[in-house]
């Protein structure tokens, strides 16, 4: 039974359930799947200047328009040209949606509590804060995504109190 | 038994000491409850018992000292249970037997509540002075059966005795109120206020002038009387004691005991600010917790209000006649109330029954997220029907018929889309009215004689665009009564109408909304703003400037009007706040003036922010829109038209002005853009000084499209005011013309060079 890491929202046992996994370079991520509203192919995206490099622009989701964010670029990776595979994780927080470019989504698991371990610490040049934990199934390691760790900070994410029509 | 005016001591001693609180005991209350059992209806016109109970149970006030067990839940109870029996008692309810069951339940609702003070949930711990305030009025409330006792009592039938005074001795104690109310019935409350308040107001200016309008005089009647039960449900004794006062002001006109202008219009209309001052704090007061700051002049209100006379407030000229009749009159009035008060929230979603208008229209509120997510939904649904309609497979002729179906369905979309967007619009008619209100508070401060008339109320615009419209509005309302209207002597001595009139005037034009506000005063004198402009160096001594550019000079920051047009000092209402309002909202404003006749200011306004006439145009691989309303001109210069400025800034001269180049492709960095003048388009955007040409590949075309925010936090983006969805169902970015021109004035040339994109990928 692993410890609590500090500063992880959850406790292990909340941090087990069913997770989308996907792909990012060689790794594999998981999402929990409660904050995953669906998954669509690459649109086209609007670049929107005087934004941080991670934010790719904004795209028109059924009349809607979301941010979306590169996740290679948020995580510090070199980022890639899209492939078919390439796709858009829409994931809400509070009211509000955001989408999410990765390399590849995989497949839904199902992660118990006994297969997580926490993050281990790297020291000071590699930040673990945005992993809820390290997910171990079939021998495969799933690297499990504090989502909206990551996504609060983009500084996208404020208080839900956008006044959608007075931009 | 005939009913004695209430002494003080019911409610509180006037001075230093607290007001005590009525104890009810559960003996007290059960004989209550089965006493309004056993009452036979018809013997309820003498209901001499009754009456003694309600006394016993209030005088226990003064048995108990030390004001400890007191739940104000139990007092709000008793109070709804007096108000069911007076109603019988006055023969207005269709079954008395009912009515006095239901009083009779709440009554044994209140002795079974009885609780001792540590159970008592918190929030009806009551400070003392709210349970007072509370008690008063169901003091106030309970009427003596016969009239004769009334005539001879006077007091005690018109609400104003010696009991608001006491509340008000007590509120002058405590500044601060603390606010503990659900949320959501909190906000419920502010909104029924805010209508009520607004009615109110309007009904009160038109008591002015028709001082016997009924309609007029019981709509504010009503209004302070609702606001009275709903806030001291929610326990928010300030206001609860304010309305009350008010209301009492109020039934005494419709008692006929005074007409409501003059010293009384003024107090009423000061009632309505204190209410309405309360709720803007009630509505800032997070999750319905915080605290209330009561305003100083709060208790010298209150105490006005009790006994206005006792101020030195009259009807002024109004003569005051009271009709034999008065206390007669009052009791049913009192007890109309009470039902108006059962009746009201049924009228708040229908408000049908209001006074001045009738109509029969019958109103819904709807949270504005889902009407914007309609108004979204059906955005995509007219984008996802003309594709349909595009499609290639429709072309040929064999496929006429289903080209007509297809073609049917999309007026039947355009015609939800128009629907759609109508839901947002509201009539101009509330900020035009509190227009006149303005209008008429500034006039008797500056000692003028106007009239405010206004036509076109009925004109519609987004909701959104009238709340914010109506802070320029009232500024230059404001210097059209200070600084254009003249002084009556002034006005005889120039051959004009000691009355000055100014016009308040909104029309549909051409896609558009024109407001236009006229006045017959002195007029701008466009030597003085010249001469002005000069000394700050606004513009230079030998500048050649259009009438209307000179009286543009007056949105200039800082330049007070009030040194300029007029000689009177110590205004600094900045006409820049005006235009800065009026540009926020994509308008324009323009200026004439006829030295001595008078001024008119228009405003033209796009209809809603939520549909914008935009100029598609391409940079590079990007389209941005450009909104219609900014664009002065487009054209393609010539070689010579073409400098630079040291070296650095590059200008353009077009009809003899140079105006600084802006490349939107450097700001933005787009790649792959027209780098050269003469090969791209040049736009004119901005106004006067702030005016410069943007420069992009090509014009693409002109579109309607619905603004939308960008998601997320992508706010505040200089030079960006929203994104639209083109009809090829990707976005746009939607320019903002006034942070162009900024951008433009920081950096001409948009030559800061810096690579804002550096994610070298783009999936396009």
């Amino acid at each position: 039974m692993s410890t609590r890491e500090p500063n992880s929202p959850a406790t292990p046992d909340a941090r087990s359930g069913k997770y989308l996994t996907f792909h990012l370079g060689a790794e594999e991520y998981g999402i929990e799947i409660l904050k995953v509203q669906e998954i669509i192919g690459l649109l086209p995206i609007t670049m929107v200047p005087n934004t941080p490099h991670f934010i790719r622009g904004i795209i028109n989701l059924r009349g809607k328009i979301i941010p979306v964010v590169d996740l290679r670029a948020k995580l510090g990776m070199e980022t890639l040209a899209a492939s078919n595979e390439t796709c858009i994780v829409v994931v809400r927080r509070h009211t509000m949606e955001m989408g999410v470019v990765v390399d590849r989504v995989k497949e839904v698991l199902d992660i118990k509590s006994t297969e997580i371990e926490h993050a281990p610490e790297f020291g000071a040049h590699v930040d673990t804060s945005c992993l809820l934990g390290i997910g171990k199934h079939n021998g495969q390691v799933k690297l499990l995504l504090d989502i909206d760790r990551v996504l609060d900070s983009t500084g996208l994410m404020q208080a839900p109190t956008a006044g959608p029509e007075t931009a | 038994m005939s009913k004695k005016p209430r002494p003080a001591e019911h409610t509180g001693v006037p001075g230093t000491e607290r007001p005590r609180l009525p104890d009810y005991s559960t003996a007290d209350l059960a004989q209550l409850a089965s006493l309004l059992i056993q009452l036979d209806p018809s013997e309820a016109r003498d209901a001499a018992d009754l009456n003694a109970l309600w006394e016993a149970l209030l005088g226990r006030a003064e048995k108990n000292p030390d004001g400890s067990a007191a739940p104000l839940l139990l007092a709000r109870l008793v109070m709804e249970a007096a108000d069911r029996v007076e109603a019988v008692i006055l023969g207005q309810t269709g079954d008395p037997s009912e009515a006095l069951a239901a009083a009779a339940r709440l009554v044994a609702a209140a002795a079974d509540g009885q609780c001792t003070p540590s159970n008592i949930p918190e929030q009806f711990q009551p400070a003392p002075q709210p349970t007072a305030a509370a008690a008063a009025p169901a003091a106030a409330s309970l009427p003596g059966p016969q009239p004769t006792a009334a005539a001879a009592a006077p007091a005690a039938a018109s609400l104003p005795g010696p009991q608001p005074s006491a509340a008000a001795a007590t509120a002058a104690a405590s500044t601060v109120f603390n606010v503990t109310a659900e949320v959501e019935l909190l906000n419920e409350f502010l909104d029924e206020a805010r209508d009520h308040l607004a009615k109110a107001e309007q009904s009160l200016l038109t008591l002015e002038t028709h001082p016997e309008e009924r309609d007029a005089i019981d709509t504010v009647f009503r209004a302070f009387h609702t606001i009275k039960g709903v806030s001291g449900f929610l326990d928010l004794t300030p206001v609860t004691r304010l309305a009350h006062s008010a209301e009492s002001l109020l039934s005494r006109a419709r008692d006929r005991e005074i007409l409501c202008t003059g010293g009384y219009a003024n107090l009423a209309l000061r009632a309505l600010d204190g209410l309405r001052n309360l709720c803007e704090q009630l509505q800032r007061t997070h999750a319905g917790q915080g605290s209330l700051r009561i305003p100083a002049d709060h208790a010298e209100l209150l105490a006005c209000l009790a006994e206005p006379e006792a101020h030195g407030i009259g009807a002024g000229a109004a003569e005051r006649a009271p009709l034999p009749s008065a206390a007669k009159v009052s009791l049913p009035a009192a007890a109309q109330a009470a039902h108006a008060e059962h009746a009201e929230p049924a009228a708040a979603a229908g408000p049908a029954r209001e006074g001045g208008e009738k109509q029969a229209d019958i109103f819904v509120r709807v949270r504005t997220d889902r009407l914007d997510g309609l108004l979204d939904a059906v955005g995509e649904l007219v984008i996802a029907q003309s594709m349909v309609a595009q499609d290639d497979t429709l072309a040929g002729p064999q496929r006429i018929e289903l080209q007509r179906k297809i073609a049917h369905a999309g007026k039947i979309v355009r015609e939800l889309q128009d629907l759609a967007t109508s839901l947002r619009m509201v009539p101009l008619r509330a900020t035009f009215k509190k227009m006149e209100r303005i209008a008429r508070d500034v006039a008797l401060k500056t000692n003028k004689l106007l009239e405010l008339v206004t036509d076109g109320e009925d004109t519609e615009l987004d909701r959104n665009l009238v709340d914010v419209l109506a802070e320029p509005l009232v500024h230059m309302i404001r210097n059209a009564c200070d600084h254009g209207i003249e002084p009556p002597d002034e006005r005889r001595r120039a051959g004009k109408p000691e009355r000055g009139t100014i016009r308040l005037l909104a029309t549909h034009r051409g896609g558009h909304v024109m407001v236009e506000l006229h006045d017959d005063g002195r007029g701008l004198n466009r030597e003085k703003i010249v001469a002005k402009a000069i000394e700050r160096g606004l513009i230079s001594r030998d500048e050649q400037i259009s009438d209307s550019d000179a009286y543009a000079l007056i949105f200039k920051p800082g330049f007070s009007t009030a040194e300029v047009v007029t000689d009177l000092s110590g205004r600094g209402v900045g006409m820049d706040v005006v235009q800065r309002g009026i540009a926020k909202l994509d308008g324009r404003i323009a200026i004439r003036s006829e030295q001595g006749k008078g001024t008119v200011f228009s405003i033209r306004l796009p209809v809603t922010l939520a549909i914008t006439d935009g100029m598609l145009v391409r940079v590079g691989a990007e389209r941005f829109i450009i909104p219609t309303l900014a664009i002065t001109t487009t054209f393609r210069p010539k070689d010579t038209a073409l400098s630079r400025v040291l070296g650095a800034g590059e200008m353009v001269l077009f009809r003899d002005r140079s105006l600084p180049i802006f490349r939107l492709h450097r700001a933005f960095a787009v790649p792959a853009a027209v780098e050269d003048p003469l090969r791209g388009l040049l736009i004119v955007i901005g106004e006067g000084s702030e005016a410069c040409a943007m420069l992009v590949d090509e014009l693409l075309g002109q579109q309607q499209v619905v603004v939308k925010a960008l998601g997320g936090g992508l706010r505040d983006i200089e030079g960006v005011s929203g994104g639209a969805i083109l009809r090829d169902g990707r976005v746009g970015l939607i320019l903002d013309p006034s942070g162009i021109t900024r951008m433009a004035r920081s950096s001409p040339s948009g030559s800061t060079g810096d690579t804002f994109f550096a994610t070298p990928e783009r999936a396009a």
